[in-house]
């Protein structure tokens, strides 16, 4: 009972503090959102967005996220920011990493280092990135930079909860690191009426997965 | 030995034995060779057939060796940095450098797009589609891939394996030359001939090979008619070639030359050659032998048979075998004492014929059946008869010596019938005389029957002779003289010339006996008219004094047979003892 009048206050407050607009916007249901493949099989790690296609979308304050390095393996594998977004890369192995991207949208290296690097990255080209360790050839993970703050990540039964989100018209989209088309041709228009609870699903097809094998070793047991 | 042709029997006989010897080894020698050298192709198509797998799993790991050094080349932070950022010239700087560290003939970077990006070979190469989609549509199925292929009209073989940024952002492609120098190599490697073929329809491209020129147009002529493994022959030499597959069309020939293979059997050749020659030799020697052996006989019978032939009965062939030859030789001796028997009693026939024209047909027997004996003297009681014609002397003076033999003819042959007839022993003819004897050399029961019965009938006969000759107006008479006694009998005179004689008082008396004798008389001794007097009709005369005896003799005349003529008695023949 706590939490939602908690809640509710806190959008108050936002709302105040972005405008100081009289009225509160009218707001829809929760959306979910669902993504599977063309044989119905649940679909994880894909980012739906939806693209307010009346006055965009009121930019979230700077977030500041991580990826960590657990285990030689990037955590999470797809993470979707609001461009601007600040993201740092907290290395937790003993050893050390060296993350780098030759995607355009962010072109960057962070050579050998261990623990968190001081400065984190800011990521304010929209795109995907695509992150690798130069020292684990099986290391990957992609930041997926969106130009809308409206956007959830499937969780492993293909699904994700969106909330608060203004009621109109709205342009869906999903993305996946192997999706086969263009995200821009998954665009589809999504209606938010207020006060009540839509659904957006999408079947994707995706391309077999493309990442070098981490091989166990003989030696230790473990992976390496 | 003496092989005058091979049309004789025992030069058929050899060549016969010995050809089929010789065909027997021929068709051993052949099929021994045959199977010798289908042995060594096999052994030479199973060796290939060994070493055309060992080749291409070498093909393949040397395959794997390059995917592991161009992983290794991709995973080099500097290229990608390089592919991801930096100018084409630098980028082809760095695959140049790259490509120098592996030691490979070229290293090309290709977008996932499938263009150009850098080729160390061809620095203006850029944007240009890649050559061989094929093979990067198989990286993308499998994430890296390993070929050898045909590029720019060369051998490679090609590594592709993607540059990960960490996702695939280009294809890097390591390029190692295929030419004469690595089938050397893999010459060294196998001991074999080793070429590389580009196959373009039905026809085939030699890319590399360790063969020279004019052996690698011919290979290539020949391959056309192979599709795994086969026999070409390279300037006449027969060579056993296995083709393996390595590659899109690219076809991996591997030989080796048969002789080699059938180089250790070379010493198995020889022996079996002097073997089958020395097989040879004792079988031409075993077939003179046996040939020998066999025409002997034959070669026997031949002289034997030209003997007879000839006229020789005598000569039987000696009979030493068993066998149809023996057999043969048996009936040939059986043949010619048939022969030989027939001759004798042909002989014998002939003989007799002739000595019957001399001889008393009884004595021509005898002595053409051989038994000579009694021609040896002896003594023996004998009847004679003596008999001629009167005033033959007087007519013989004045008539023509035509008529002369005319009548002599007629009158032989009245009486010689009747000696025939009577059976006497005709001893000789004396003109117009004859004398013949009885009891000798044939016994008869009945010597003075016989000579009494003949002299009538003689008598007879020769009358009426004399009947016809009187009315010619020569006047002829016939007188017979007739004795028995004891005489010696048997062969008179000389080599070259013998007769048959007898000798003593007998053939005297009964002589004069004939001389005394009045034409148609018949003048017989007082003994033989003792013996016939039941037979005959006749009168004594008077003692007649003879010329040559003492004491004057009683002498009967014979007139006729009493009641006609007896009948004769033909005795068998027995041989009397020679005294």
């Amino acid at each position: 009972m706590i939490r939602p009048a908690l809640a509710a206050l806190l959008t108050g407050l936002t709302l105040i503090a972005a405008g100081g607009f009289g009225e509160a916007q009218a707001r829809s249901g929760p959306v979910e959102a669902v993504v599977t493949d063309e044989k119905g099989k649940p679909v994880e790690d894909a980012v739906v967005s939806l693209t307010s296609l009346g006055a965009p979308a009121p930019a979230p304050p700077p977030a500041k996220v991580i990826v960590d390095q657990i285990d030689k393996e990037f955590v999470p594998f797809v993470l979707p920011v609001y461009v601007g977004s600040s993201v740092s890369f907290p290395n937790r192995d003993n050893i050390r990493h060296h993350v780098y991207s030759f995607s355009s949208p962010k072109k960057f290296e962070l050579p050998l280092y261990i623990g968190t690097p001081a400065a984190p990255i800011v990521f304010d080209k929209p795109g995907v990135v695509a992150l690798g360790c130069n020292i684990h050839d099986w290391m990957l993970a992609y930041i997926y930079v969106l130009t809308t703050p409206s956007f959830v990540k499937t969780a492993a039964d293909g699904k994700g909860r969106l909330e608060g989100l203004a009621a109109g018209a709205y342009e869906a989209r999903v993305w996946h690191p192997r999706l086969r088309v263009d995200t821009e041709k998954t665009a589809k228009p999504l209606t938010l009426a207020t006060g009540e609870p839509a659904q957006v699903a999408f079947v994707v097809s995706l391309k077999s997965e493309w990442r070098i094998p981490r091989r166990i070793d003989p030696y230790k047991g473990s992976p390496n | 030995m003496r092989f005058r042709s091979f049309r004789s029997f025992r030069g058929r006989l050899v060549v016969v034995f010995v050809g089929l010897f010789a065909v027997i080894q021929a068709t051993s020698f052949l099929v021994v060779a045959a199977a010798v050298r289908a042995s060594a192709r096999n052994e030479i198509s199973e060796e290939l057939r060994l070493a055309g797998t060992l080749f291409v799993r070498q093909l393949e790991s040397r395959s794997q060796q390059l995917v592991a050094a161009t992983r290794l080349l991709t995973g080099d932070f500097a290229l990608k940095t390089a592919a991801a950022t930096a100018d084409q010239a630098t980028t082809r700087s760095v695959l140049e450098n790259h490509r120098q560290r592996i030691e490979a003939d070229v290293l090309m970077l290709v977008s996932p797009e499938g263009t150009v990006g850098a080729d160390t070979r061809m620095p203006g190469r850029l944007g240009a589609p890649f050559a061989l989609p094929r093979l990067l549509q198989d990286a993308e199925q499998t994430g890296e891939a390993s070929r050898i292929v045909v590029m720019d009209g060369a051998l490679y073989r090609l590594a592709i394996v993607p540059l990960l940024a960490p996702v695939p952002i280009a294809w890097v492609c390591a390029g190692f030359a295929i030419d004469d120098r690595t089938a050397a190599d893999l010459r060294r490697l196998t001991g074999l001939h080793v070429s590389f073929f580009h196959r373009q329809g039905r026809d085939f491209a030699v890319h590399a090979s360790t063969l020279d020129g004019p052996d690698r147009d011919e290979l290539q002529r020949g391959l056309t008619a192979i599709r795994k493994a086969g026999v070409i022959d390279l300037r006449g030499e027969p060579h056993v070639i296995r083709v393996e597959p390595v590659g899109d069309e690219i076809l991996v020939v591997l030989q080796r030359p048969l002789a080699e293979a059938l180089k250790p059997y070379a010493g198995l050749f020889r022996t079996l050659l002097a073997v089958g020659a020395a097989g040879l030799l004792l079988a031409l020697l075993g077939a003179i032998v046996v040939a020998r052996r066999m025409s002997h006989p034959v070669q026997a019978l031949v002289s034997a048979a030209r003997n007879v032939a000839a006229g020789d009965f005598g000569a039987a062939v000696a009979v030493r075998r068993r066998d149809e030859l023996g057999e043969l030789g048996t009936t040939f001796n059986v043949m010619l004492a048939g022969l030989r028997d027939r001759e004798r009693v042909r002989a014998e026939l002939e003989r007799a014929e002739r000595l019957k024209r001399f001889f008393s047909p009884q004595l021509a027997e005898l002595l053409s059946a051989g038994d000579e004996s009694m021609l040896a003297s002896h003594r023996r009681e004998i009847t004679v008869l003596f008999c001629d014609l009167r005033g033959f002397t007087a007519f013989a003076e004045k008539a023509d010596p035509e008529e002369v033999m005319r009548l002599l003819r007629d009158y032989h042959g009245a009486v010689g019938a009747l000696i025939s007839r009577y059976e006497g022993t005709l001893e000789r003819f004396t003109g117009d005389g004859l004398m013949v004897f009885f009891n000798d050399p044939v016994p008869c029961p009945d010597p003075a029957a016989r000579a009494v019965g003949m002299a009538i009938a003689m008598r007879d006969a020769v009358q009426r002779l004399l009947d016809e000759w009187r009315r010619r107006g020569n006047a002829l008479g016939f007188g017979t003289g007739i004795d028995m006694g004891y005489a010696t009998v048997g062969r008179i005179g000389f080599e070259g010339r013998f007769d048959y004689a007898a000798i003593g008082t007998v053939t005297n008396l009964s002589a004069r006996l004939c001389q005394e004798a009045r034409d148609g008389q018949i003048l017989v001794s007082q003994r033989v008219y003792a013996e016939v007097e039941n037979l005959v009709e006749g009168i004594a005369l008077d003692a007649l004094t003879l010329r040559g005896f003492a004491r004057p003799l009683i002498a009967f005349s014979v007139l006729r047979l009493r009641g006609g003529e007896p009948a004769l008695t033909r005795q068998p023949r027995v041989k009397e003892e020679t005294g």
